[in-house]
């Protein structure tokens, strides 16, 4: 194996991984898509900018983001409506305007205005949700070549916790993809 | 892997669209002038909503190419010829203009009478009979009280018909000035200038580049953009006034022009849509037009139809809530009289909700070919069409002296389809020889490869 090989140790009880260091974005993503195709789903990818495709190659099921931001917005809407059709419809029917107690077209700026609300709180605590955040740090972080990631380098992580995940396994699969380096950054425990 | 067609519809069935575009035009032309002859006030009605139909298209056409050029868009260089096609047309509205000049008279009730020698005569015989506390106190009633007519003012009895023609008489003496014969050609006049110049010097920019590669033409097409927009806003906006607006000349909402802008740029989205439907489907288009350019429509199509609620229900709110005479004959019209009701329903149900719902999600934007997106795209354009009917009809009921709950307030002609027939083929006559003319995406523009290759993150 001709690919250099490092180790890198983490500080106690945290799960680490094997990082790939790539020189184009193509490279990374052919690992991408060949870790895929062995059925890793406990892997990510860290580029200096988007890169087109990345998703597909990566195996990437939809974002779930958009079912829960729907699900609040309803909830939204419905907190409206039952809001006022409480307040003003039967606990305490006011009548404005000589309107009905309960009418329709007053009903509409408040649940829209509601269901707004909760969808983008959804949306943006959803999105950290989703991204487990926040998380003060990541193994990652404990390789001082992965600074190239924000510079001009492609990295491949793979998690030891993958179920897929074989030590000297996933290491030739990575060293089989040509990458510049390969840094194992382990668990100081283990 | 490459793209191997020119782009062009020759040897197509687009290279005769055209032919029978002009065909159906000329029938439904033959059509309205037959009923021209017979009954001048319907056609005259129904010549006006196929008009507005076709119009607001191809000022929307014009709206979304001056806010691709506005924003120095890459991703839209694809689908923005489509646009231009549907723009280059504008100045054919100018002829089709016509028959609407000399409908005047049957349109627009403020054309003949109610100037503002009218009101201040009727305010003036007021006086003599009556005594200056008579007309005050009239005046003071008709604006405030809505059973003016059981009150005794000055041992005489105003009835509902004298306090509405008297308010109405000082509401026109007001507008006079703005809704005068002269002044309504002047301006319709430089409308139809300032389109002209418009989509010419747009279109000729852009097919220009096919050829030449000039990286100028580019750059003064997005010079010109930011003033041509507020000039395109600002006409659009009197252009709803002047002809939708005045049609219930003691009617009035500020947020019209607003609504109407909205309108445009559904249409045109939705049309968009569909044409890239088809043309990819055609093969035309080869793969100049991927799921991204379809994303980002089918975007905009829901914002906008969105937007679009948002303003409409803007002005109905205000409205109701007021519930000020003057400003409630608008919904009055589409809401008492008859089965108008249900059409205002049906604008709600089927131009907002199901489209809400069709294409909220990003799967329909960008998969399974985009079916879901096209169905949703043609509903609302079939509802432009009959959101337009809406805007223009109810005024037919009320020229004719049609009231509330009167059968016959809903009376759908076959005059209107033969106008519908009539303006849409000779406008897309013209839009369809345009593009049998040119390449249907922009092949000489500095940002065609990127846009081809454009993705949305």
């Amino acid at each position: 194996m001709s690919v250099e090989t490092t180790t890198v140790s983490v500080p106690e009880g945290r799960a680490a991984l094997l990082l790939a260091e790539y020189e184009t974005p193509s490279a990374c993503m052919k690992a991408a898509t060949k870790l895929r195709d062995a059925g890793f789903t406990k892997f990510d990818t860290h580029t200096p900018f988007p890169v087109h495709g990345m998703d597909g190659a990566m195996g990437m099921a939809d974002s779930k983001l958009g079912w829960i931001v729907f699900v609040m917005g309803l909830t939204g809407l419905l907190t409206g409506i039952s809001l006022i059709t409480y307040a003003n419809g039967i606990d305490y029917p006011l009548i404005v305007g000589g309107k009905p107690a309960i009418s329709i077209p007053s009903y509409v700026p408040v649940c829209f205005e509601l269901t707004i609300l909760f969808s983008a709180l959804s949306a943006v605590f959803g999105m950290l949700g989703l991204n487990k955040l926040p998380r003060h740090n990541h193994p990652v972080f404990e390789s001082d070549r992965f600074k190239a990631a924000t510079d001009d380098k492609f990295f491949v992580s793979v998690e030891y916790t993958d179920p897929k995940f074989d030590a000297d396994r996933t290491l030739a699969l990575l060293a089989s993809t040509h990458p510049n380096h390969i840094e194992i950054i382990e668990d100081t425990e283990s | 892997m490459t793209d191997k067609t020119d782009y062009r519809t020759a040897g197509t069935a687009w290279d005769n669209a055209w032919k029978i575009a002009a065909g159906l035009g000329f029938l439904g032309l033959a059509g309205a002038g037959a009923g021209f002859a017979a009954d001048g006030q319907r056609f005259a009605f129904s010549y006006l909503f196929a008009f507005v139909v076709f119009l607001t298209i191809s000022i929307g056409a014009t709206f979304f190419v001056l806010l691709q050029h506005l924003t120095n868009a890459g991703w839209s260089v694809t689908v923005r010829r489509t646009a231009e096609f549907f723009m280059s047309a504008l100045p054919i509205f100018a002829l089709l203009f016509l028959p609407i000049a000399a409908s005047v008279d049957h349109l627009f009730p403020w054309w003949h009478d109610h100037g503002a020698q009218h009101a201040s005569a009727t305010a003036v015989e007021h006086v003599e009979e009556h005594g200056p506390a008579a007309a005050e106190a009239n005046h003071v009633e008709g604006m405030h009280s809505e059973n003016a007519h059981a009150q005794h003012v000055a041992g005489h009895r105003l009835s509902n018909e004298e306090i509405e023609h008297q308010l109405h008489a000082e509401v026109m003496a007001s507008k006079g000035w703005f809704l005068s014969k002269g002044f309504f050609v002047g301006r319709a006049v430089v409308y139809f200038l300032f389109w002209t110049f418009l989509a010419m010097k747009l279109f000729r920019n852009s097919t220009l580049q096919d050829t030449t590669r000039d990286l100028k033409l580019t750059n003064r097409s997005q010079s010109m953009a930011p003033a041509a927009t507020f000039g395109l806003a600002l006409t659009t906006t009197f252009a709803a006034f002047d002809w939708l607006m005045s049609l219930l000349p003691n009617w009035y909402s500020t947020i019209f022009g607003v609504q109407i802008f909205a309108t445009t740029m559904v249409a045109i989205l939705s049309v968009l849509v569909l044409m890239g439907y088809a043309m990819r489907a055609s093969g035309l288009s080869g793969k100049a037009i991927t799921t991204e350019h379809f994303h980002d429509l089918g975007k905009l199509l829901f914002g906008f139809n969105v937007f679009w609620a948002y303003i409409s229900f803007s002005q109905f709110f205000l409205i109701w809530y007021a519930s000020i005479p003057e400003e409630t004959v608008f919904f009055h019209l589409r809401w008492s009289n008859g089965p108008w009701k249900y059409i205002s329903v049906a604008i709600v149900v089927l131009h907002l909700v199901v489209p809400f719902a069709l294409l909220l999600s990003r799967n329909t934007k960008r998969h399974a070919g985009q079916k879901v997106l096209a169905l949703g795209a043609a509903l609302i354009l079939a509802m432009h069409v009959v959101e337009m009917y809406w805007l223009v009809m109810p005024n037919y009921a009320a020229a004719k002296g049609i009231g509330p709950d009167l059968a016959g307030a809903l009376a759908p002609h076959w005059m209107d389809l033969a106008c519908l027939f009539g303006v849409g083929g000779v406008y897309l006559a013209a839009v369809f020889y345009r593009m049998s003319q040119h390449a249907v995406v922009p092949v000489g523009d500095p940002r065609f490869a990127r846009s081809k290759r454009f993705e949305n993150v």
